[in-house]
């Protein structure tokens, strides 16, 4: 019995776009509604791309149970949203107008906290009840997964630990994103099997060096151009501080998520492994944003020339032309603006396409192709779990506009 | 060809236990019968018409199949159980024989949840859209102090000036003396009938568009154009008592705080896809002229008041809708129409009002009229 089994990411780049263009297109012409439908059909995509020792994932997730949950979400979330908006916009007119006496300015400060934070609550809610969600519709060797019903437990631990990173100025980071993992990863279960999450968050500090680096950058310079008289220091010692600082979040997240990973125990025995480097992830990064350039260098070059050739003017050089414009008949402008609006909306198109090609699913697949999963003999001994009926499927995560990418 | 009888080999999940099981196929005269051993009792037996193959998606050469069961469990009709083929032959002898393999079957009952969840969602959009946020906002433009909105109707009045091209702050303010005198003259008498809470700031902008606003706190703009187009001094009057009466029922201020709370609201159900931003504003100008309507209504009658008090006749507000509908139609339709639709009904009423009104006067003499007209020169 081999005892190490190994992921792995079937996925070629064309099916894939070509599955997201029909899908957001289907979108755009159903005012949004088809949008779960084309959420479930990529995710279905990206899961049965996936396989662990050759057995395929499922997600038996459907768009109609989505479109149920986030009708469920509207009926709570109108009702809260709508309050809290106007609320915000109200105390919005003290925050453009100048206060003028103490009790106006806290008024004001008390306003703005108050209005982020009565959002952040159901944010952190719809976080835990989207991976429930999703966990709940993967299958694996014909096994569910699942999770526990904490949505609550977790919107106050996440509060809790938000508090205290902001308080410590973020040196408490570690604690934060390892505890919150924690917290999902001991109440997720595979079949009958358990997940574990150990480790301990202080091993998470190694992962936060580049970050230290950039911060140290950011004060030494800004500090030294100011005393020293050079702004010319300051000026580039703030821009290599804040690309050092990007360069470290992204470190920070490639480090805790390879950590946080090895330290995961299914059933005790059974672990996984995985080696994403950040060099790699860098790459993908990078190549992918090189390819949305190009794709909207190109874009933007098909909407200017279907400008020239109507008009006979270029978009580009007389800004508005008033008087060309007004040589055109009403007709054609009104098909010129139609036109660069669905060239436009389909220029995004596209660039999500590319971006979900080039970089979402690269990332998926750098990660999925290293990961091993040690003491796989064990997983023979896992039985199915209980079904579980989320009742309103992401319908939150949805309504608020959470959940990335996939 | 004869299909019953054959077999073939595939993997076999139970649904049960998470082991994989080599097994044998066998196409029976009805049904396919999943088998790890000849001499064992079937694992499976799966009538033709109930067997499903899974979405996948991905081109890959696998076919996933289930049976459809009427209890199942998280969506969908299916069985726990999976059968996994990657032989093509195989595949394509499957693809023949079962006749509903594509069918996604829904649990019974749902297109009942999907008509009563759609109801309820699209009632409370409705209650918080028409109802409940127009009340807040109605309540909340009463709760600020009036000096605070006219600091924030300021601050609006600038924005309308930058979008307007001016370069610097004031640049687009007309300030002829002589003209300036004759707006005052003109504000004087139609407050001398009318209680008015507000410190009133009118200011003229050079500008050709046909438009008036107000802005909250008593910020009221009307353009040059305005003033060009119209053909005497109680068309003015008549469009600044209107204002006036935006001003007086904090239209403005409302319309903002109600706004901003039915954007969100938009943005959530329409939802972030590509053209959505486009569909949101689409939404909010359908919402928004379905309120501006009755604000307008109501800012009509009180300026048929205002004007009645000032001893001007109300003619002047109906000729000045005669012209506008006049060029109504057009391709560009005035601004000033956009958001007041139904003008024919508000001409009409101007001039029934107009017809019983006695002793009215012009709202300017001829002289002061010549020179609020030059009042941006």
């Amino acid at each position: 019995m081999i005892d190490r089994i190994s992921g792995h990411f079937h996925s070629a780049g064309g099916p894939l776009f070509w599955l997201h263009m029909r899908t957001a297109f289907l979108t755009l012409f159903t005012l949004g509604i088809y949008r779960f439908w084309a959420k479930t059909r990529i995710r279905r995509y990206i899961w049965s791309a996936t396989d662990a020792g050759g057995d395929a994932f499922e997600y038996t997730g459907t768009g109609l149970e989505k479109f149920l949950g986030f009708l469920v979400a509207i009926v709570i979330l109108a009702i809260y949203l709508g309050i809290v908006q106007i609320g915000l916009a109200y105390f919005g007119i003290f925050v453009f107008a100048e206060p003028q006496t103490e009790a106006q300015m806290i008024m004001q400060v008390l306003g703005v906290y108050l209005s982020i934070f009565a959002v952040l609550p159901l944010i952190f809610f719809a976080q835990y009840r989207a991976r429930r969600y999703r966990l709940s519709r993967t299958r694996w060797r014909g096994l569910r997964f699942g999770m526990d019903h904490a949505a609550w437990g977790y919107v106050l631990r996440a509060l809790g630990h938000l508090l205290v990173t902001l308080l410590t100025l973020g040196l408490l980071l570690p604690r934060q994103t390892f505890y919150l993992e924690k917290f999902m990863t001991d109440r997720s279960w595979y079949g009958d099997a358990k997940f574990r999450q150990d480790g301990r968050w202080q091993a998470l500090y190694p992962g936060m060096r580049h970050l230290f680096v950039g911060v140290g950058i950011l004060i030494a310079c800004v500090a030294g151009g100011a005393a020293l008289g050079l702004p010319a220091l300051a000026a580039a010692g703030s821009l290599i501080g804040t690309v050092w600082l990007l360069f470290g979040l992204l470190h920070y997240r490639v480090y805790s998520f390879n950590y946080l990973t090895r330290m995961k125990r299914l059933k005790d025995q059974i672990a996984l492994d995985v080696t994403l480097t950040t060099g790699r992830v860098l790459g993908i990064l990078v190549t992918g944003a090189l390819a949305i350039s190009g794709v909207v260098l190109m874009g933007a070059a098909m909407i200017g020339i279907l400008f020239a050739s109507l008009f006979g003017t270029s978009l580009f050089s007389t800004a508005l032309d008033a008087q060309a414009l007004e040589a055109q008949s009403p007709g054609t402008i009104m098909l010129a603006s139609g036109l660069t609006v669905f060239l436009y909306v389909a220029l995004i198109i596209v660039i999500g396409g590319v971006s979900l090609v080039m970089i979402t699913q690269r990332i998926i697949a750098a990660a999925v192709n290293t990961i091993t999963i040690d003491n796989a003999s064990d997983l023979m001994l896992v039985r199915q779990r209980e079904a579980d009926r989320g009742a309103d499927a992401e319908g939150f995560a949805d309504a608020l506009d959470l959940g990335g990418a996939i | 060809m004869q299909r019953t009888g054959r077999s073939f080999a595939g993997r076999f999940f139970d649904g049960d236990t998470s082991g994989a099981r080599a097994v044998t196929v066998t196409v029976e005269a009805d049904a396919l019968s999943v088998r790890s051993s000849g001499t064992l009792p079937p694992l499976a037996t799966w009538p033709l018409p109930d067997v499903r193959a899974l979405p996948s998606e991905t081109s890959r050469s696998r076919l996933t199949l289930s049976q459809c069961i009427d209890d199942a469990v998280d969506g969908v009709a299916l069985a726990e159980a999976r059968l996994i083929l990657d032989d093509p032959d195989a595949i394509a002898l499957v693809r023949a024989i079962c006749p509903a393999l594509d069918r996604r079957d829904l649990a019974a009952g749902t297109a009942r949840r999907v008509v009563w969840r759609l109801s309820l969602a699209a009632v409370a959009l409705a209650v918080m859209l028409f109802v409940i946020l127009p009340a807040i906002a109605g309540t909340l433009a009463r709760l600020i102090p009036p000096e605070r909105e006219a600091q924030w109707g300021r601050s609006v009045v600038a924005q309308i000036e930058r979008f307007f091209g001016a370069e610097a702050l004031g640049s687009l303010v007309c300030r002829d003396p002589a003209g300036q005198q004759a707006l005052q003259a003109m504000i004087a008498r139609l407050r001398a009938g009318t209680e008015v809470s507000y410190d009133l700031n009118v200011q003229v902008f050079d500008h050709g568009m046909i438009n008036a606003f107000a802005a909250p706190g008593g910020q009221i703009v009307i353009m040059r154009g305005l003033i060009d187009a119209a053909e005497g001094p109680d068309e003015v009057a008549a469009v600044l008592a209107h204002e006036i009466a935006h001003v007086e029922h904090r239209d403005a201020t409302r319309n903002t705080l109600r706004a901003a709370g039915s954007a969100g609201l938009l943005a959530m159900v329409v939802g972030d896809f590509a053209g959505g931003s486009v569909a949101v504003v689409m939404a909010d100008a359908v919402l928004n002229s379905s309120y501006s309507r009755k604000a307008e209504a109501r800012a009509d009658a009180y300026a048929h008041t205002m004007l009645e008090a000032a001893g001007i006749s109300a003619a002047g507000m109906s000729a000045f809708f005669d012209r506008l509908s006049r060029t109504d139609g057009a391709f560009e339709i005035p601004e000033f129409l956009a958001s007041h639709p139904e003008t024919e009904t508000r001409r009409r009423a101007a001039q029934e009002f107009a017809q019983v009104q006695k002793d009215t006067q012009p709202a300017l003499s001829g002289d002061a009229w010549l020179e609020l007209r030059g009042i941006c020169d």
